[in-house]
């Protein structure tokens, strides 16, 4: 196994956030998040997964794509400049998932979506291995484990005075090279495991929807969206024009996307008053569907990693785990 | 978003309203240029796409393409007022600058109509994106059987392409039944819903496809009752319509199960809606 030392590590953290945006797990008043820091001092090691993930450094809350600027019976529309360059220290493999889920549908089905391609090759992903799983963790069901590696572009894993290193992606070996890295004998311990429950099959949660307990979940959810905020890979978005100031006799816009939910009671709402998903436990359902039928259907992966956010974050304890294991248990 | 190209598809094209006419109760057809000179030009579109266009500085909204590549390159959209962008639209003046982003979904599969007897169900402003439909059945007649539009609205201020019945009429093999929910003085057609209409035409289903777009209940019964008169899932067309905000696959808005309304359709047949269609009501 190659180790590097922790001054070496946080000496090399440090001279990254000198160079470009460093963002890295963050204890604040209300727990710790990935932020920007300055200094690897800055960085919550013992943290468990960060309460929020690291999605809205690849796909802000809100983003202009673009500016629109009237002058008289002129329209001149101007894109949003491309990506500073970023490096994402201690994500979990959670989040390196939800990042890899993003890019099935964003990168890798046509049409490019520009402005996250622009984010996405300017981000390094730097992964540091969880050292067991938090209390509502599964991503072992999800075919993640708590230290895997694969979506990231180089992986650490904490040993206390040194850090076991791995670099995964030609631009992670290039990061590494010239680094003081050590090779000692023997290999990285695995992380520990929890048993965790299971979930239905894609077929098993696609034959659900007639189902009626959906309705049931419906009756608790407040289709307050935070589930899908909390999420990883949740990237439904909105567009909308907002006015800006602008110079006498002109008159300027930016057009905005942003974070949306199909959990809330408008989302499929159109002009003139209809919505197929009136009832919430219809779009509770089609959240959870997407999840497991739907995405995977359209762009390749699931869209859930197991980080079990949107169980921490429901207010009212709808519990992604209990919904499917009570349709698995009736599937059998 | 880039293509292939470089041209990125959220960036809409700037064009001009070449025209703007009234054709129902708020309801106009827009004609749309792009401005001189606009790279790149917009691409050769058929029958049953669509393409988002801006009000600046309102937002902007998805509408049938009304129009065909072969009759001209003005794009025509009829809009029906409803909201926010769909007045801005209403509000431009001729000359004024708008966005165009598209041609956007997929098509309905002309080349296998071909031979085939057409039915064409389009109810109040759903009648849109069926026009290029009828136009290219009317320009190239001898490919295809008998043509029957059956044409709805709830009240005949609200009937599309008024001034165009009777070209439609005058084609060969072509008929045009129109019914509205409630008459005025005027009217000496049939008085009553979409589905009473296909109950009187009773349209065979022999070597026929049915082609219905208008709002989701009207397409929820006559497709149920299309089914009662033998007309197979894979006979069964319907243009559908869900909201969505990049027509492009992305941004998730327009899912009715598996399927996205934006990339998969607008056009689908039965065959691929299934059961959806309820998720869709
Ligand atoms: C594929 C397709 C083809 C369409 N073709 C036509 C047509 O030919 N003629 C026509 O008049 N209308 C058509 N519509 C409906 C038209 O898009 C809506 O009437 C329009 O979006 C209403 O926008 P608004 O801003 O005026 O309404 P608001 O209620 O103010 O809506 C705000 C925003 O919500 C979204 N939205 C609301 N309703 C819809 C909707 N039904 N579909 C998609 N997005 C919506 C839009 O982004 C809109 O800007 C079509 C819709 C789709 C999906
Ligand atoms: S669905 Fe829930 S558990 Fe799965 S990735 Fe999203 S927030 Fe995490
Ligand atoms: S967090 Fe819970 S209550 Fe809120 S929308 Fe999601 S499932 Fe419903």
């Amino acid at each position: 196994m190659k180790t590097l030392s922790r001054e070496n590590l946080n000496l090399w953290l440090d001279g990254l956030a000198a160079q470009q945006s460093l963002i890295a797990p963050h204890l604040e008043a209300q727990g710790v998040f990935y932020r920007p820091v300055q200094r690897a001092q800055e960085i919550a090691w013992e943290a468990d997964r960060p309460a929020l993930s690291a999605k809205e450094f690849l796909f802000p809350p809100s983003e202009r794509l673009l500016k629109v600027e009237k002058r008289g019976p002129d329209i001149r529309l101007e894109v949003s400049p491309s990506a500073a360059p970023q490096a994402i220290f201690g994500l979990r493999p959670c989040d390196a998932r939800g990042i890899r889920v993003m890019d099935a549908a964003f990168l890798e089905t046509p049409p490019i979506d520009s402005q996250y391609a622009s984010r996405r090759e300017n981000t390094l992903l730097l992964g540091l291995a969880c050292r067991s799983m938090g209390a509502s963790c599964f991503c072992t069901i999800m075919g993640l484990a708590p230290d895997d590696p694969r979506d990231m572009d180089v992986m650490f894993t904490d040993r206390g005075p040194t850090l076991a290193v791995q670099a995964l992606t030609p631009r992670g070996e290039a990061l590494l090279a010239g680094l003081p890295i050590v090779e000692e004998p023997g290999e990285v311990e695995p992380a520990s495991r929890r048993e965790v429950g299971g979930l239905p099959t894609a077929e098993a949660w696609k034959e659900s929807f007639g189902d009626a307990r959906w309705a049931k979940h419906g009756e608790r959810c407040l289709s307050c969206r935070l589930c899908a905020y909390v999420c990883p890979t949740c990237r439904c978005y909105d567009v909308r024009d907002e006015a800006l100031p602008s110079p006498p006799g002109e008159a300027h816009f930016e057009r905005l996307r942003a974070w949306d939910s199909c959990t809330r009671e408008g989302y499929r709402l159109t002009a003139g008053g209809h919505n197929p998903r009136a009832a919430a436990g219809s779009r509770l359902r089609n959240r959870l569907l997407c999840k497991f039928v739907y995405y995977p259907h359209q762009y390749g992966p699931a869209a859930c990693t197991g980080c079990g956010r949107c169980l921490d974050a429901c207010p009212v304890n709808l519990d992604l785990l209990e919904i499917g294991g009570a349709l698995q248990e009736a599937a059998q | 978003m880039s293509t292939a190209d470089g041209a990125d598809p959220m960036y809409p094209l700037l064009g001009r309203l070449v025209s703007s006419r009234d054709m129902g109760r708020e309801i106009k057809l827009l004609g749309v240029k792009l401005l001189n000179g606009t790279q790149p030009p917009f691409p050769a579109y058929a029958p049953g796409q669509f393409a988002f266009l801006s009000a600046f500085g309102i937002g902007e909204a998805p509408f049938g393409l009304a129009s065909t590549t072969e009759r001209g390159e003005v794009l025509e959209f009829a809009v029906q007022r409803l909201g926010s962008v769909t007045t801005g639209l209403h509000e431009l003046a001729e000359g004024d600058a708008l966005g165009v982003r598209g041609p956007l979904g997929n098509t309905f599969p002309m080349e296998a109509f071909q031979h085939k007897n057409l039915l064409v169900l389009g109810g109040g402003i759903g009648g849109a994106p069926l026009r290029p439909v009828i136009h290219s059945v009317l320009d190239h007649r001898q490919d295809y059987g008998q043509l029957t539009i059956l044409w709805a609205a709830r009240h005949p201020s609200l009937l599309i392409f008024r001034d165009e019945y009777e070209s439609w009429r005058a084609a060969p093999h072509t008929e045009l039944h129109l019914t509205v929910d409630e008459a005025d003085a005027a009217w000496d057609h049939h008085v009553g819903l979409m589905t009473d209409l296909v109950r009187q035409v009773a349209p065979s289903a022999a070597n026929t496809v049915a082609i219905t777009c208008g709002p989701p209940i009207m397409i929820y019964h006559v497709d149920k009752l299309l089914s009662e008169l033998g007309f197979a899932p894979e006979q069964r067309y319907v243009t559908l319509e869900a909201r969505m905000h990049c027509g492009l696959g992305k941004c998730g808005r327009c899912n009715m199960g598996e399927l996205l309304v934006c990339r998969d359709g607008p056009v689908f047949s039965m065959a691929q809606v299934g059961n959806f269609l309820e998720s869709y009501l």
